[in-house]
C-alpha cells in the first residue's frame, strides 16, 4: 500500500488507494504505531471510510488505530449534511456512547488506601454487576427505561443517586436533548431493563487507581488532581440496550442501501443522508442510548462511593470522591467546524475515538474551559491511564478528536495462548495490583501484552498536536468485567 | 480432507469472526450457531424445548446476521442456551427454522458477544459442494 508521510506523526492514505475514495486518508500515528495499523489492515479501513458520501476533508484516524468492522477502531469522519453527507451506525459502534468516567478523591494512596486496598476491591467487586448480560444495579419499568432514555443522568438524580455536580462536568451535561425512545426499538427498551448499573464484559473495567505523574501542574490544578491521589476510573457503554440499537438501525440502513443507490466497500459501512428519515430515527435512537450509556456509568460511580465508604468509614464528604469528567469514545456529533475558511455543521463520527475541544470552548466544562476539555484515556489491564486535555490545534487537524486508549494489538485467542488468566492475575498481583476478575479464564484476553503501549499512543497524540497529557495514573485495584 | 460440517474462529484484532461449513446452506447455518454457543460459553442444563424462529434479511447473507442476533436476543432475555437449529424453510429472504433451547443458569464462561456484523459477510459454494458462511462478531 502506497503512503506518504506529512509530518512526524501524520500519514497520507491517498485517494485511489481503494476504488470511490472522496477523500484522502490522514492516520496520526508514530512510525512504530503506524507500521502496526498496516500491517493490521486497518489503514484499508481508512480509505474505505473515505468513501463515504459527503464526507469531508479527510478519513482521520488516531494513533490507537486497530482492524474493526467497516470503520477502524480510531477513526474519525465528518460528513457534510449540505453535500449528501451521511450517518452510518458502523461509525459509532455498537457500544454506543461507551466511554469513561473518572472520580478524583480526598484520600492519599499511601496513608489512607494502600492498607486497605484489597478489602476496597473486594467491596467494589461485590458492588459493581459484571459480566455478559448481568442484571445491573436498578432494576426498571418500561417506562423507566424511557425515562433514562430521555433524561440520562437526571433519572438516577432523580432517585436520590449521586450528586448534582456529576452532571454539571459530564459530557453534554449527562443528557443529550435530541433523544427519541420512539425510536429505540421494543428489545432494546427490555434488554435495558435489567442492566442499568452494570459494568459487562470485554475491555469494560472499574480501577482504583493513584496519580502517579503530574505532567502539567497548572492544568492538574484545574481539575483538582494531585500526585499520590487516590481515583475511580471506570470504562463502560450501554450495554444490551446500545447493541440493541445499533443493530436494528444498520439492518434497516443495510435494506435501504440499495434503494437510495448507495454502494459502500464494506456492508458495515451503512449508511443513509442525514436528510433522509432512517437518519433521523438514527440519531434519535442513538442519542437516547448515549442517554443510558451516561447513566449507567453514573449508577456505576454511586457503587463506588459507596465501597470507600463501607471500607474506609468516612463520610462522602470526607471522602471527596468528585467527578472530573465523562467523556464518550464512541459516538456521533452535529458540531461546527470551520472547513474551508467558512463554518459548517458536521455530522463528526467517532469510533473509538474521543472528542477533544480545545481551551475557550462553550461546551467545556465552565470551570475547564481555560484549559480545554479533559480527555480520559484508559490503558490496559495492569499498565498506566492518562489525563489529557484538548487543543485549539486539533479543531483544523482532527475535528477536535484524539485517541481513545491502548488499542489492541493481538487477537483474544493469541493473548490466550501467551499466558493464562491464573498466572496473568499472579503476575498483576505481585506487581501491586488486587484484582476482581468476572472470569479468572478470560482474563488473559485482556493482558497488557495483548494491547499497544498506551504510553506511545498519548505521545503520538501530543506529537501530532491533538491533546496534551497532564496527568499518569497508575492502576492498583481492578475490577474487570 | 475437511470434515462435510463444522465450525473454526477466525482470528481478528479486536473482534472474532466465526467460518461456518456444512453440506448445504441450512447446514452451515446450524453449523454456526453451534460455533456462537460455544465461543460464548454456553452450558446449558434441564431439558430443551424446541420453538420456531423466524428472521428477515435483504440477502441470504443478511439472514445469518438475522439469525445470530436472534440467537443473542433470546439468550440474553431469557438466559436460554441454544442446543440445536434445523432450518425447514428458506428462501433468499426468509429463514424459518426449529430452534431447541435449554436453560442456562450460570454465567457464560465464554466471550461475551455484543452483536453480529456485516464485515467481510458471506455465504458462499464451496468447492467440495458444500456451503460456507462467514461472520463476524462484536465482542
Amino acid at each position: 500500500m502506497e503512503t506518504r508521510r506529512l509530518g512526524p506523526f501524520a500519514w497520507e492514505v491517498p485517494v485511489g488507494t481503494v476504488d470511490g475514495m472522496r477523500v484522502p486518508g490522514v492516520v496520526f500515528a508514530s512510525d512504530e504505531l503506524f507500521r502496526k495499523a498496516v500491517d493490521d489492515r486497518a489503514v484499508l479501513q481508512v480509505a474505505n471510510v473515505a468513501t463515504l458520501p459527503g464526507i469531508v476533508t479527510a478519513s482521520l484516524a488516531m494513533p490507537d488505530i486497530h482492524w474493526g468492522y467497516g470503520f477502524p477502531i480510531g477513526g474519525v469522519a465528518a460528513t457534510d449534511p449540505h453535500a449528501g453527507g451521511v450517518i452510518s451506525p458502523g461509525g459509532v459502534g455498537f457500544d454506543i456512547a461507551c466511554g469513561v468516567r473518572l472520580l478524583r478523591s480526598h484520600l492519599d494512596w499511601a496513608s489512607d488506601v494502600r492498607p486497605v486496598v484489597r478489602e476496597l476491591v473486594d467491596a467494589l467487586g461485590v458492588r459493581v454487576p459484571r459480566g455478559v448480560g448481568t442484571k445491573g444495579r436498578m432494576a426498571l419499568s418500561r417506562a423507566d427505561v424511557v425515562r433514562v432514555l430521555r433524561e440520562g443522568v437526571r433519572f438516577p438524580l432523580s432517585r436520590g443517586i449521586g450528586d448534582e455536580r456529576d452532571a454539571a462536568l459530564c459530557e453534554d451535561g449527562g443528557v443529550l436533548a435530541d433523544a427519541s425512545p420512539d425510536d429505540v426499538s421494543d428489545r432494546a427498551i427490555e434488554r435495558g431493563r435489567s442492566q442499568l448499573g452494570s459494568l459487562g464484559s470485554g475491555n469494560h473495567f472499574l480501577e482504583v487507581q493513584v496519580v502517579d505523574e503530574v505532567v502539567d501542574p497548572a492544568a492538574a490544578r484545574v481539575l483538582g488532581l494531585f500526585e499520590g491521589q487516590v481515583c475511580v476510573m471506570l470504562h463502560s457503554g450501554s450495554r444490551g440496550l446500545g447493541h440493541q440499537v445499533c443493530t436494528d438501525h444498520v439492518k434497516a440502513m443495510d435494506g435501504l442501501m440499495r434503494r437510495l443507490g448507495l454502494e459502500v466497500p464494506d456492508r458495515q459501512l451503512a449508511c443513509v443522508p442525514l436528510d433522509h428519515e432512517a437518519a433521523g430515527s438514527y440519531l434519535g435512537a442513538m442519542n437516547a442510548a448515549a442517554n443510558f450509556a451516561r447513566a449507567n456509568r453514573h449508577v456505576l460511580a454511586d457503587a463506588a462511593r459507596e465501597a470507600f465508604q463501607h471500607v474506609l468509614r468516612r463520610s462522602a464528604v470526607d471522602l471527596g470522591l468528585a467527578l472530573v469528567y465523562d467523556v464518550a469514545h464512541n459516538l456521533a456529533k452535529l458540531e461546527e467546524h470551520a472547513v474551508g475558511g467558512r463554518r459548517r455543521l458536521l455530522c463528526v463520527h467517532r469510533k473509538g475515538a474521543t472528542r477533544a475541544f480545545g481551551p475557550g470552548h462553550a461546551e467545556v466544562p465552565a470551570p475547564y474551559r481555560s484549559i480545554g476539555q479533559p480527555v480520559l484515556i484508559p490503558g490496559s489491564m495492569g499498565t498506566a491511564s492518562y489525563v489529557l486535555v484538548g487543543t485549539e490545534e486539533a479543531a483544523e487537524r482532527s475535528f477536535s478528536s484524539t485517541c481513545h486508549g491502548a488499542g489492541r494489538a493481538m487477537s483474544r485467542t493469541q493473548a490466550k495462548k501467551v499466558m493464562r488468566g491464573a498466572d496473568l492475575a499472579r503476575s498483576l498481583e505481585a506487581e501491586g495490583i488486587e484484582l476482581a476478575p468476572a472470569h479468572l479464564a478470560q482474563l488473559s484476553e485482556e493482558a497488557p501484552y495483548a494491547y499497544k503501549d498506551v504510553a506511545e499512543v498519548v505521545r503520538a497524540c501530543e506529537g501530532a498536536g491533538l491533546t496534551r497529557i497532564v496527568a499518569r495514573l497508575r492502576p492498583v485495584g481492578v475490577v474487570k468485567g | 480432507m475437511t470434515a462435510p460440517a463444522g465450525f473454526e474462529l477466525l482470528e481478528h484484532t479486536a473482534d472474532i469472526g466465526i467460518r461456518a461449513w456444512g453440506p448445504d446452506t441450512s447446514g452451515a447455518l446450524t453449523q454456526a450457531t453451534l460455533a456462537l454457543a460455544e465461543l460464548m460459553g454456553i452450558r446449558v442444563s434441564g431439558p430443551g424445548t424446541r420453538r420456531r424462529i423466524r428472521v428477515t434479511a435483504r440477502d441470504l447473507p443478511g439472514l445469518l446476521v438475522a439469525l445470530l442476533d436472534e440467537l443473542l436476543w433470546i439468550h440474553e432475555s431469557e438466559g436460554a442456551g441454544f442446543v440445536a437449529l434445523d432450518v425447514i424453510g428458506l428462501s433468499e429472504r426468509n429463514l424459518v427454522a426449529e430452534l431447541e433451547t435449554a436453560p442456562a443458569p450460570a454465567e457464560p464462561a465464554g466471550i461475551g458477544v455484543k452483536a453480529a456484523t456485516y464485515h467481510q459477510l458471506a455465504v458462499e459454494p464451496r468447492a467440495d459442494g458444500g456451503v460456507e458462511a462467514r461472520v463476524f462478531l462484536d465482542v
